[in-house]
């Protein structure tokens, strides 16, 4: 199978804006459940709410559109109940790092054998632009129009803190990079959390002097600090500037897991 | 032999692919279609690497801009193999 | 063969969801319905293909449970109060997406924290209407051990049947108290009905139910709570459709109220006749009784096992009703849909504090109208 034979072509073109990247990230993740070659019947796609939690319902899996911020304990159900599914999670940065922190930095600590992939596009994007947890500092959005006040969430440090087993950040322009990194999600036993920083051209790039998609891509494309380089800074004391952030592989490693199949 | 296609039913003219392409194939569109969506010009397609080599290296090659295109919208279909030894004669 | 133990309600509950197959518990602790829990953490992971869960709040627990259901097991959580408040929107997920679930609440006293180790019948309004949007659910209310243990396998064979969530509402005083319970050796099962191959997901059949496809079937369905159509796919801007769903959803269970009833009527030609259901079903037996040792026989009794849908028929039973008389704990929420249905005055007899009534107190309102 390839990642064409996922997709629910009666469902497509989707509901996402042009040059919105949660498409990307669909593809870069159906790629890599292709590319390990999971029977479609056992895989399940798992969604909260939010733009990104839209994607299942274009995949041809069984799949759960669940309520807001809630995916990962729904998932922890169906996982803890059938441990022969593959299941793999698609949540925002609202949704996961606000109204889902909960579950989420718990899921973590189970280690409970399941897939997160967060597209985190800095705003909730299917409610018209708000900001979130993952707002930059300073960035505007339609309830922080002077600036977010407050300083943003790290979800891949707060994973790595929380015990899950595999976390990685890239970004929806980075495609071949993130594709590996979720087929090494996936393979993971374990929880495995990918962030995938995604450009919203219609409710976050217009307010944030990055208008057009290219703009956003180029902003992806050059602020992107590799895990590694960004400790050879750290050796020489070098800080990241206010829109630097770290892509790459922070943790892989083998705590004992649940809910993995035997 | 592979070709490039753009499939316009899902193109919502982006331009993200015209950013990728290391070989520049995608060129943004100038002219609307039917659905008012500048959708990407190819220049010169037989560059692509994965339409020249896919059957050679028997893998898909390169690939980013399906990768990239968010709608779904960038595929490969089989074209009649290219003839080196064919000389097309101009009078 | 069946064997005799002596139980709390809590333990015969859970005892009752093993008998009946469930095979997942997620939850989180509240008093007074803990005991639900320990006694399925001992018992569940025992069991072939049993697994409980100590989620991290309530919302989760009925999540997990929902998620599990989708695999076709049978699943089930317990709470309380507080913890109730917080399922509210899953629980409406879990009606849209037609899940079978089992929520056990033995309430207590509120709002808010409340009394934690008090009785109450507060919650009998939340479990029907809590969830926002219109919808219908079936909600069992045992009065005694030995109950709490049928009606637990009853409510998941109903929420099977009729795949939607179900409630087992019992209070404090039925959770705790213990008594002698016979423990059949097998219990009724109905079990879902099964999609067919090649049919749409959410397409009902005649009965409005539709079958039951689990996932890692191959059914490939998409569950939503967006408003759907039969395949399942999103269709939110279409008022016909969800005119459509959420009727269907409605009365799926409300067109059948009637024959889901489960009840006990005594004295069919009693002039004063008490509606209860739970825990003071306990008190209006004893007033019953202790008239009847004195000769007197124009008290009656309509006791519900299952108070939603509200079967309303049953209140035609009595011919020579001159009073409805509707002892609750709580300030007289079933006694309003009581009042609904008929034209007999209704007499509400609240008590709210944690405490039953007394027959004392029940039989001086009875004779007020002999």
């Amino acid at each position: 199978m390839t990642r064409d034979d996922w997709y629910r072509h009666d469902r497509l073109p989707h509901i996402y804006c042009s040059g919105c990247g949660n498409g990307s990230i669909i593809n870069c993740v159906l790629e890599a459940v292709s590319d390990i070659g999971w029977n479609i019947d056992e895989t399940v796609f798992i969604s909260g709410i939010g733009c990104s939690s839209r994607a299942p319902g274009y995949i041809q899996t069984d799949s759960l559109h669940t309520t807001h911020g809630r995916a990962i304990a729904f998932a922890t159900g169906v996982k803890l109940a059938n441990p022969d599914l593959h299941i793999v999670i698609f949540t925002g940065d609202g949704d996961l790092g606000a109204i889902g922190g909960n579950h989420f930095i718990h899921a973590c600590r189970r280690n409970i054998d399941l897939t997160v992939i967060c597209i985190n596009n800095y705003i909730y994007g299917m409610t018209g632009g708000q900001g979130s947890p993952l707002t930059p500092y300073g960035k505007k959005s339609t309830t922080t129009p002077y600036g977010a006040c407050e300083m943003p969430f790290d979800l891949c440090n707060l994973a790595v803190a929380a015990g899950a087993n595999y976390v990685s950040r890239w970004t929806s322009y980075h495609v071949t990079e993130l594709t590996k990194a979720v087929t090494a999600g996936l393979l993971t036993e374990g929880f495995s959390f990918i962030e995938v920083i995604s450009q919203c051209p219609t409710s976050y790039g217009r307010r944030n002097s990055l208008r057009e998609v290219s703009d956003q891509i180029l902003y992806l494309k050059n602020n992107a600090v590799l895990h590694q380089r960004w400790k050879r800074m750290q050796e020489k004391g070098e800080d990241l500037s206010s829109d630097q952030f770290v892509v790459g592989e922070f943790i892989r490693q083998s705590r004992p897991s649940m809910g993995v199949s035997r | 032999m592979m070709k490039l296609f753009i499939d316009e039913t899902r193109c919502k003219g982006c331009n993200i692919c015209t950013m990728v392409c290391p070989y520049s194939i995608f060129t943004p569109g100038d002219t609307p279609n039917r659905r008012g969506i500048y959708v990407p010009v190819l220049d010169r397609p037989e560059r692509c690497t994965n339409c020249r080599l896919t059957y050679l290296y028997g893998r898909q090659l390169c690939g980013v801009c399906s990768m990239i295109c968010p709608d779904q919208a960038i595929s490969w279909i089989a074209d009649e193999p290219y003839s080196a030894r064919c000389v097309v004669i101009e009078y | 063969m069946s064997r005799t133990e002596f139980f709390q309600g809590n333990i015969a509950c859970a005892e009752g969801a093993l008998a009946a197959g469930c095979r997942f518990f997620g939850g989180y602790p509240i008093t007074p319905s803990t005991e639900v829990a320990e006694h399925l953490a001992l018992k569940l992971p025992k069991v072939k293909g049993g697994c409980f869960i100590q989620m991290e709040d309530e919302i989760a627990g009925i999540a997990a449970v929902i998620g599990a259901s989708w695999t076709g097991v049978r699943a089930m959580t317990a709470t309380s109060g507080p913890g109730f408040s917080l399922m509210m929107e899953n629980i409406g997920y879990a009606i849209m997406t037609e899940t079978p679930c089992v929520i056990v609440n033995i309430q207590r006293g509120g709002p808010s924290t409340g009394q934690p180790t008090m009785a109450a019948q507060g919650d009998m309004m939340q479990c029907r209407f809590g969830s926002h949007g219109d919808s219908s659910i079936i909600a069992l209310c045992p009065a005694s051990v030995q109950e709490c243990f049928e009606l637990t396998v009853k409510a998941f064979n109903l929420a099977d049947q009729f795949r939607t969530p179900v409630f087992l509402m019992a209070d404090e005083a039925i959770g705790h108290m213990r008594e002698r319970i016979s423990i059949p050796d097998s219990v009724p099962y109905t079990g879902r009905k099964p999609a067919e191959k090649d049919t749409l997901p959410f397409k009902p059949d005649e009965d409005l139910i539709p079958g039951f496809a689990p996932f890692g079937s191959g059914h490939h369905v998409p569950v939503t709570g967006l408003t759907h159509d039969w395949r399942g796919y999103p269709a939110t801007t279409n008022p016909d459709l969800h005119a459509e769903l959420v009727s269907r959803l409605y009365h799926k269970i409300e067109d059948k109220r009637n024959g889901i009833a489960d009840y006990e009527i005594e004295n069919r030609e009693a002039s004063v006749v008490f509606i209860c259901y739970g825990a003071p079903a306990r008190t209006v037996a004893q007033v019953l009784h202790d008239q009847k040792h004195d000769g007197k026989d124009d008290l009656g009794c309509l006791r519900l096992r299952i108070v939603w849908p509200f079967p309303e028929a049953l209140l035609e039973q009595f011919p020579h009703a001159s009073v409805f008389i509707v002892p609750e704990l709580n300030l007289g929420m079933i006694s309003r849909e009581i009042q609904r249905h008929t034209a007999v005055p209704v007499r509400s007899v609240s008590k709210i504090g944690g405490e039953l009534h007394t027959p004392r107190e029940l039989l001086q309102v009875a004779e007020e109208y002999r």
